[in-house]
């Protein structure tokens, strides 16, 4: 690709939070009808130099540069008058509305007083016409899949005339088929005339779709180079630095790993038939779910969020309780309170740390024996020895490597991602449990954590232990597991045995394909 | 092991100096008496003069100690009463009505049981105490965990509940007509509190205050049942997700809180008045939900907090008696002191 002229200029831009140096003199440049890849682990930088860009942060120094003119942006409001627009990871849409609704919603339409809507219609059309997007403007967006949700955010800033558009993780819920169909979308608004920023921390997607490439590592630019420079090896080594062994890491391993053959003579550790749950409200979000987990195996759950995974979770671990179907431990059938799953040796790592697994407000020692309160030899007649709390937590600190000041820390101190080490280690320290229950474990941690959960995960396995792993992360699952369920509206469409994966084929499934 | 919280050199030293949990206090109350102490300037006493009969009456003759010692026993427990719910986040604004239960059960104990020896007597009185003041906990607790009533609420108005129940057994059930004023006749010589000192008297309930604080200290800190309490305080969802029965730690709290309160109560009785009498716990009103703010929930700090509550107390009768400044002025500066005390949590958060 030839160089095209610079349209936006980010220079020596830096960014604290207490005390905390997220940008370190961060570089960055766009040029006119490019794409241009934004990539990095987890707190790389990326998500938080672009929200500079939009107007949600003020940078500590350094300045932006927009065709040449330094501009001030003070808010997102700015940066859309400027041109600018952002779709988020985690958007937010009014489910009972319209398309056309949602596009509108806070942008100065003329007749506001009449909410006629059909002159902005036809202009909606046109510009769908324009960028071949393809949406019905009347629907209710509740009824969308994810990957047309996602359309109608990028809409929205079309809509308020963007120039330069940018997307934090976009393929985050999307299935394989939905991401190529973005890259369609993509490439069509690049020969329109818009400019892209890409965030992303997957390779394989900068690769395939971006012009160039920047690359952020704790905050600091590594390098940028054009795709034609690029290759997997020296974006891994860029991406994870000195911090991670690539040869022996789990997520840039060559080596093909074959499914455990599962024997059918030894009764499974879990073991679901007809798991139906039915919300308060009456909606019905698990249909039918029928699937078993035998020693040794790891089990995926795969889905587009929100399909009825965090039901499934809740279910088996008793949180929610079930409309009807069997649920079998050990051969025994369940009807237990969590505490007793807790006590049986069930480990489970939530989805929503903060909300379902994380006590802010007391200190890191209390969080990391959540849950195994009552176990040796942290309790001993009804009382805490705190003495072997202190020094089990100090061993798990430094183990899962949580960047805290001790176990007497308070937990509210901890980041994201350190919250989620917290997670980590309080379900892999119990030894000998005999099923674990994984909800999207690697979410928020950086790639050298990703592969030491893996790593973890892995040796669970070998010890014949079993896992039932449910995430978003289709690469995760397809590097992990034994077998992959897919979940579609509350139903387990179909289960694949690790011989018979395909990208594609999960991707079908997710959008509610029998296989 | 890596070295993660490496804080920056603090530029602010008045921030360093706040992070100190006690020089945070001693601001706060320091505060307080600046802020009060200009007060009572205005109104035209001397500041001095105030603050010192505040603080050293307590220590000045041995019945201003005793009357101290006295006054840090119910406060202590009403405190407790109130931060053992609040591990839990639950508030328990009903120590006063908890306070009466246990009085009221103390004294009908005391009453009934006449003629058992004092061994039995008195730990049936105090038992009888407790075991109201915990049925006074329990009814908000339970109406929580199966109707989901707020028990802020429930504890409020069980309060005056109690007000009548007290009027009724004064003035109805076992009225004393010699006083004018509603009161009880007197319970059993056989269920009073020992005396550790018979002049000024100082009864023994002082012992078994020490030995419920620690008790306590001991429950919600070291024991697993503690841990769960506090648990549930920190985020109940999260608790509920890892196997802790959150809805049954709530009422536990509550229950626990009523039981200490109706302790106090019974300590009342069988210690210091002998009877019920109407208004007993006009002496206490919510000192002990500001106890419990000031110390942050923390039981270990609750009867250091308490203590100090108490020499203000005994001090701000003698104010008003040798200087004529009006008790109230007291209730202002400890209210000022929770004040200083919130305030200054936020400025170390700043």
């Amino acid at each position: 690709m030839e160089q095209n002229e610079v349209i936006l200029q980010m220079v020596d831009i830096c960014k604290a939070f207490d005390g905390n140096q997220a940008l370190d003199h961060v570089n960055f440049e766009l040029g006119a009808r490019e794409i241009h890849g934004l990539l990095g682990g987890n707190g790389a930088g990326k998500t938080t130099l672009m929200n500079v860009l939009y107007g949600l942060y003020k940078q500590d120094s350094g300045d932006i540069l927009l065709k040449g003119k330094k501009l001030r942006i003070a808010s997102p409001r700015d940066a859309i008058r400027n041109g600018i627009g952002m779709v988020h990871q985690h958007f937010l849409q009014i489910n009972n509305w319209s398309v056309v609704q949602n596009v509108v919603l806070g942008s100065s339409v003329q007749n506001k007083w009449t909410m006629n809507l059909a002159p902005e219609v036809a202009k909606l059309q046109k510009l769908c016409d324009r960028f071949a997007i393809d949406i019905d403007l009347q629907v209710e967006v509740g009824e969308l899949p994810m990957g047309t949700r996602q359309k109608v955010e990028i809409l929205k800033a079309l809509y308020r005339g963007v120039d330069i558009l940018i997307l934090d993780e976009p393929t985050t819920n999307l299935t394989p088929q939905e991401v190529d169909a973005l890259f369609v979308s993509l490439k069509v608004m690049v020969d329109e005339g818009l400019s892209i920023v890409f965030i992303t921390h997957k390779l394989r997607e900068v690769l395939s779709v971006c012009d160039r490439i920047t690359l952020l590592r704790n905050g600091k630019n590594v390098t940028c180079m054009p795709r034609s420079e690029a290759n997997e090896e020296t974006l891994v080594r860029g991406m994870v630095g000195e911090d991670l062994n690539v040869k022996d890491s789990v997520i840039f391993s060559k080596e093909i790993r074959e499914g455990t053959k599962i024997d059918e003579v030894v009764t499974p550790v879990l073991e679901v038939k007809g798991l139906r749950h039915v919300t308060e409200q009456g909606i019905e979000r698990l249909k039918d779910v029928t699937f078993s987990i035998h020693p040794g195996e790891i089990f995926g759950i795969a889905g587009v969020a929100g399909n009825g995974q965090l039901e499934l979770a809740e279910t088996l671990v008793g949180v929610q309780s079930k409309a009807g179907g069997t649920i079998k431990y050990n051969g025994r059938e369940l009807n237990m309170v969590t505490a007793e799953l807790l006590q049986q040796g069930l480990t489970y790592i939530p989805e929503d740390r903060l909300g379902d697994g994380y006590l802010p407000k007391v200190n890191v020692a209390q969080n990391l024996i959540l849950g195994a309160q009552h176990k040796q030899p942290y309790s001993k007649n009804g009382f805490i020895d705190w003495r072997k709390v202190f020094e089990a937590s100090w061993e798990m600190i430094k183990e899962y490597n949580i960047k805290t000041s001790g176990p007497k820390d308070t937990a509210a101190n901890l980041s994201g991602g350190n919250i989620q080490r917290v997670m980590i280690a309080r379900a892999f320290s119990h030894v000998g449990d005999s099923l674990m229950l994984a909800h999207c474990p690697t979410r928020g941690l950086d790639i050298p954590s990703m592969d030491f959960v893996y790593k973890k995960l892995l040796a669970r396995k070998m010890q014949g232990y079993a896992t039932l792993l449910i995430s978003e992360d289709l690469d995760e699952l397809l590097l992990l597991c034994d077998r992959i369920g897919v979940m579609y509206r509350g139903e387990l469409v179909g289960i694949l045995h690790r011989s018979q994966f395909d990208k594609y084929e999960i991707g079908r499934m997710m959008s509610g394909v029998k296989s | 092991m890596s070295k993660a919280n490496q804080t920056p050199e603090n530029k602010f030293s008045v921030r360093k100096l706040l992070s100190h949990p006690v020089m945070s206090y001693l601001l706060a109350i320091l505060a307080a008496f600046v802020a009060s102490g200009i007060f009572i300037a205005l109104m035209g006493y001397d500041p001095f003069k105030a603050f010192q009969t505040i603080l050293v009456t307590s220590f000045r003759t041995p019945n201003g100690f005793i009357q101290t010692l006295l006054k840090w026993v119910p406060l202590t427990l009403l405190a407790l009463a109130f931060t053992v719910p609040y591990a839990t986040m639950k508030f328990n604004i009903g120590g006063e009505g908890q306070l009466l239960m246990g009085a009221i059960g103390a004294t009908i104990a005391g009453i009934l049981l006449k003629g058992l020896p004092p061994i039995l007597m008195v730990p049936a009185v105090l038992l009888a105490g407790t075991l109201a003041g915990a049925i006074w906990g329990f009814i908000p607790g339970w109406l929580l965990y199966r109707y989901k009533i707020n028990e802020i609420l429930t504890t409020v108005l069980l309060n005056f509940v109690t007000f009548a129940l007290v009027n009724y057994i004064a003035t109805e059930v076992y009225p004393n007509p010699e006083v004018g004023h509603p009161t009880t006749i007197r319970i059993a010589t056989e269920g009073w509190l020992p005396m550790l000192v018979d002049n000024p008297p100082l009864h023994s309930g002082l012992i078994l205050m020490v030995m419920v604080a620690i008790g306590v200290y001991a429950f919600t800190n070291r024991s697993t049942r503690g841990y769960e309490l506090v648990a549930t305080g920190a985020n109940p969802r999260a608790a509920g997700v890892f196997g802790i029965n959150v809805p049954v730690m709530f009422m536990m709290g509550l229950v626990i809180g009523g039981a200490l309160a109706g302790l106090a109560g019974g300590i009342e009785v069988a210690g210091i008045q002998h009877h019920l009498i109407e208004g007993m716990h006009s002496n206490f009103k919510i000192l002990g939900i500001i106890i419990g703010l000031i110390a942050k929930g923390s039981s270990l700090a609750v009867p250091f907090v308490a203590f100090f509550i108490a020499v203000m107390e005994v001090g701000a009768s003698a104010m008003q008696r040798t200087l004529n400044i009006p008790i109230e002025m007291v209730y202002i500066v400890e209210a000022l002191i929770l004040l200083f005390v919130l305030l200054v949590d936020v400025v170390r958060r700043k």
